[in-house]
């Protein structure tokens, strides 16, 4: 009964028990399954191991997928990738004649001009090469991603592997035995097969072993960490040790035809004829010169293929069926036919001779899968079985190395010519081994090809290439299930601003309320009542301990060590070079500890850099991140007081809290740290509390300042409140390598301190002009609103000279303000001439509202 | 199969030298996140707390600090298996590791197949839909 029919091209082609697509195909007749990457040569099966880029095609919408080790299903769709009209009948197999035209590399050195031509050739190069077409309107399929921790992972199930899981399992070590394939699916009928499937009955009992078939070791990393993907997860094994027993490919030789369908490796041959009951041609040729060349001789003739020739050395004459002639010592010169293998030519005593068929079968040695080992060099990495051989050096006298990137012998012979004489850098020119395959079948052929051309002097630097991840192809998605990019922190407030109909948005690796309703709404309220705001986001950190003076004294630039308890300050965190890394108010606590708040995006950074200021100067100190712990509610405006007092169990007149003071009290029964901050321009408290009452406080606050019309404002909002004041965003207004000077902050640095981070690299700047500074400007003219000319190039005629951070239209001034970079020239920043966009500039001093502060300390 | 649920547990800090985080760290739930502090998942005594490590440093600092932190717990069989999912961190058969869990800094208290998951407040929505997300079908 066969299990159904696959749909090839709009053609049934049924399918029988146990069959790949490769093998469905191949008996239905097909014969070209690919065309080859430039020279649209036709391609057929080769390695019949899953290596070669041959047998691929496009199933289900898939490309590249291998159909000598894809099992066939009823309704699969299956196409070939390459070829148009069609790849049976591929018009662009014109390119093979045109190969002077194209030679290795031409991509680099032709269609440089002119100049529009590049653009113009790549579109087409890309169309015309390629493996098929990205399915763009797929749904990405759900897949998992899991982490392993074993003593040892083995790679390969093949005989030397499931022995290696059995030893170590058997000294007490937990074992992950991985396979790209079913164990044993890709041997042949025979002693192999059996001797496998007794040793993975014993590995199936040992319960310290887990095994993770259909699961391609594709990558070796430091840890070691060995990446493991299959069709629906990526699993990182982390192991003590890595035992790679790959096994090994059969060899690749390159001659004159190799790359003709009808030549075949002898694994792909005897899986064809002994597993799935096709003969891989009527008249057959077999080149064997190792042992289990001569296994797939017997195998074939068990099948009944007619195997007429045989090419052997001396030792395996007597080895031949009789059925077969036999050739002793005879050597393969090439292949002929015109679309497939009709004959092959071999020298045999001197003397060549013409064998028709109509396939050629190889099995001259063992290219050993290396390639993971290779990657990991400092690794516990240990190889055995076939992997661990030192393989077979591969003939190149003609033909294709490399069968992926289309590299002939002759390619080779050019680029060797052309001055790049190593595997490595012939490797780079050429794109060979960096195909499909990843120089399993090439890799060997390439080296043998440097090695016979270097000076023995040269040899080594001939030798092989670098490996690296992925050693198979591996599709992005299944990597991508590895990433978890997005991190998204929420305040106590995130339900609250929800239901309050906010716009949210990232802010600091936050989500943040950008806006309630209408922006200027929300502006108005602070400026002409009292607003709300979550600032729940900011870092927040108690530094405690004896030395805790000292330690603030040494990270902040400025004066400190004069902050009473009760009283908070602007500090700056500078780096060594004296460059601004952070801002942020420090408030001196009762007991001689600090509290101290920062950007909501710098937590982290300040977290680290207290932590390593602390252990670099060896003080005792004690720090906590009470960022997650402590909410915060930012309430502004005229009638903020007037809001706050009938809630507060304790004074916040002016004299009992001052501005840049601070005190516990009780709002609405939630204890809170009020701090007296102007960052909006106007009278400010900022409550930090408990995050659990975070919800309670803001309720009771909203509904005290419903006399007032308070409103909940967001960070658009805020940034035309706090551009208007001149306070700039450190992550949004300063450069990497700015200074405090450029950003016009010298007054939160104390150059008479005996040492701060950063001050002996400021003294240095201090000789330096500036060559350019954080500037107000005033715009005449420009976009109705003010915010477009964020990011916008500030001129001086046709000299650009800065650029604007930061912009808004600003009621209070009723045009538009912005800060910019502002680069001096002969020395001087320009005050005069400057215009961004279609807007006039004028530099204005900042704050450009409420200059003398009286707002904010009011 | 695994369970997924999530507690306000009671978590106090202990900062101070390692003589007297020393003293704490075999108390029950005791988490030691470096030599110089110790995080208590429980109820603890914070009077008590503090008295015996200010015997060896008077600047010990001992706070009650549960309002930072959320606990999701992963319980049942497949409790490993849904953790092995989100990080690369070995557990043990029981005790506490830390670090990285789906790119969040986490606090992990491990005893058999329970596996405790103490993340910062700020964080907890955001790792427990993770956690849904990549282990859905062990909690079915």
């Amino acid at each position: 009964m066969t299990p159904g029919s696959l749909r090839f091209e709009g053609r049934e082609i049924p399918i029988e028990v146990g069959d790949t697509v490769a093998s469905a195909l191949f008996r239905a007749g097909v014969r070209t399954f690919s065309r080859s990457l430039k020279s649209r040569r036709r391609r057929g099966l080769y390695c019949g191991t899953g290596e070669c880029p041959n047998c691929m095609v496009t199933v289900d919408d898939v490309p590249g997928v291998r159909s000598c080790v894809t099992p066939a299903g009823p309704g699969m769709r299956v196409e070939r990738g390459r070829g148009w009209p069609s790849a049976e009948h591929d018009l662009l197999h014109v390119t093979d004649l045109m190969h002077p035209l194209m030679p290795v590399g031409f991509y680099m050195k032709t269609f440089v001009r002119p100049r529009f031509a590049w653009p113009v050739a790549e579109r087409v190069i890309r169309r015309a090469t390629g493996s098929g077409r990205l399915p763009e309107d797929r749904e990405p399929t759900r897949g998992t991603s899991r982490h392993l921790h074993v003593d040892t992972i083995v790679v390969g199930a093949g005989a030397s592997g499931l022995s290696a899981a059995l030893e170590a399992a058997s000294a007490g070590e937990r074992v992950l035995l991985c396979d790209a394939f079913p164990i044993g699916s890709q041997v042949p009928p025979g002693p192999a097969r059996d001797a496998i499937r007794a040793l993975e009955a014993r590995v199936r009992a040992e319960p310290a072993i887990g095994i993770l078939d259909r699961h391609a070791a594709v990558g070796v990393y430091d840890g070691p960490t060995v990446a493991l993907a299959s069709g629906d997860e990526l699993v990182q094994a982390h192991p003590r040790r890595i035992v790679l027993a790959t096994g090994a490919t059969e060899m690749h030789e390159a001659f004159p035809g190799n790359d003709l369908p009808g030549v075949w490796l002898g694994r792909a041959a005897s899986r064809m004829a002994g597993l799935h009951g096709v003969q891989p041609g009527r008249r057959v040729v077999v080149v064997a010169s190792t042992d289990e060349g001569l296994e797939h001789l017997r195998t074939l003739v068990a099948a009944g293929v007619n195997v007429t020739t045989a090419v052997v050395p001396a030792a395996f004459v007597d080895e031949v069926p009789s059925t077969a002639e036999a050739i002793a010592d005879g050597e393969l010169v090439s292949a002929r036919g015109r679309g497939r293998v009709r004959s092959v030519i071999v020298r045999e005593r001197g003397q060549e001779r013409r064998l028709g068929c109509e396939a050629l079968v190889l099995s001259t040695g063992l290219a050993p899968r290396d390639e993971l080992a290779r990657m990991a060099p400092d690794e516990p990495v240990e190889v055995v079985g076939d992997a661990a051989s030192a393989g077979t050096v591969p003939r190149v006298t003609g033909g294709y190395l490399c069968l992926c990137e289309d590299v002939s012998g002759r390619d080779a012979e050019q680029a060797w010519a052309e001055g790049f004489r190593s595997a490595e850098i012939l490797k780079r020119y050429t794109t060979s081994t960096m195909g499909p395959c990843r120089g399993a079948m090439c890799g060997r052929a390439l080296t043998a090809f440097a090695s016979a051309r270097s000076s023995e002097a040269d040899r080594e630097s001939a030798s092989r290439t670098t490996a690296r991840p992925p050693s198979r192809p591996v599709a992005l998605e299944t990597l991508a299930r590895s990433v978890h990019e997005v991190i998204e922190k929420r305040t106590s407030l995130h339900e609250t601003h929800l239901g309050a109909g906010a716009r949210l948005g990232w802010s600091g690796g936050w989500k943040r309320p950008f806006a309630y309703g209408d922006p200027r709404e929300e502006y108005a309220a602070v400026r002409e009542r009292a607003g709300l705001m979550d600032v729940g986001t900011l870092g927040t950190f108690l530094i405690a301990g004896r030395d805790a003076p000292a330690l603030v004294d040494r990270v902040f630039p400025g004066r400190v060590a004069d902050l009473g308890p009760g009283r908070s300050r602007y500090v700056l965190a500078l780096d060594e070079a004296g460059y601004v890394a952070d801002d942020g108010v420090l408030c001196a606590l009762e007991d001689g500890s600090y509290l101290l708040t920062s950007t909501s995006g710098g937590a982290e950074r300040m977290d680290a850099r207290l932590r390593e200021w602390t252990h670099r100067l060896g003080l005792h100190v004690h720090l906590l991140d009470r960022t997650s712990e402590l909410g915060a509610i930012l309430v502004a405006g005229p009638s903020a007081r007037e809001l706050l007092e009938p809630l507060a169990d304790d004074p916040l007149d002016p004299a009992s809290l001052p501005y840049a003071a601070h005190r516990e009290v009780a709002v609405a029964g939630v204890p809170c740290t009020a701090i007296r901050t102007g960052f909006v321009g106007e009278l400010g408290f900022e409550l930090h509390h408990p995050r659990s009452r975070g919800p309670a406080l803001w309720s009771a606050l909203m509904d005290a300042g419903e006399p007032v019309d308070v409103r909940p404002f967001g960070l658009d909002a805020l940034e035309i409140l706090r551009l208007e004041k001149g306070h700039l965003y450190i992550g949004q207004d300063a450069l990497p390598d700015d200074t405090p000077a450029k950003l016009g902050l010298d007054r939160a640095v104390d150059m008479t301190k005996d040492w701060f981070v950063g001050k002996a690299a400021l003294e240095r700047l201090a000789a330096i002009p500036l060559g350019r500074r954080l500037t107000g400007l005033a715009f005449d003219g420009g976009p109705p609103d003010g915010s477009e000319l964020r990011g916008m190039p500030v001129m001086v005629g046709d000299d650009l000279v800065g650029r604007v951070t930061s912009a808004a239209s600003s009621p209070a001034l009723g045009r538009s303000i912005g800060l910019a970079w502002v680069r001096a020239i002969d020395g001087q920043i320009p005050a005069e001439g400057l215009r961004v966009g279609d807007a006039v500039a004028t530099v204005a001093p900042t704050p450009f509202y409420d200059p003398g502060g009286e707002r904010l300390r009011g | 199969m695994a369970e997924l649920s999530t507690s306000r547990p009671a978590v106090t800090v202990v900062l101070g030298s390692a003589d007297a985080c020393d003293r704490v760290s075999a108390l029950p739930g005791a988490c030691p996140i470096s030599t110089v502090e110790v995080a208590i998942v429980g109820d603890a005594s914070i009077t008590a707390l503090r008295q015996a490590v200010r015997l060896v440093d008077p600047d010990a600092i001992v706070r009650d600090v549960s309002d930072g932190w959320v606990l999701h717990t992963l319980e049942g069989p497949g409790a490993r298996d849904a953790f092995a999912r989100l990080s690369e961190l070995e557990l043990p058969a029981s005790g506490f590791v830390q670090g990285a869990v789906a790119r969040i800094g986490v606090r992990v208290l491990i005893e058999g197949d329970r596996v405790d998951l103490l993340v910062p407040s700020m964080l907890a929505t955001h790792l427990r839909e993770r956690i849904q997300d990549e282990c859905r079908e062990l909690f079915a």
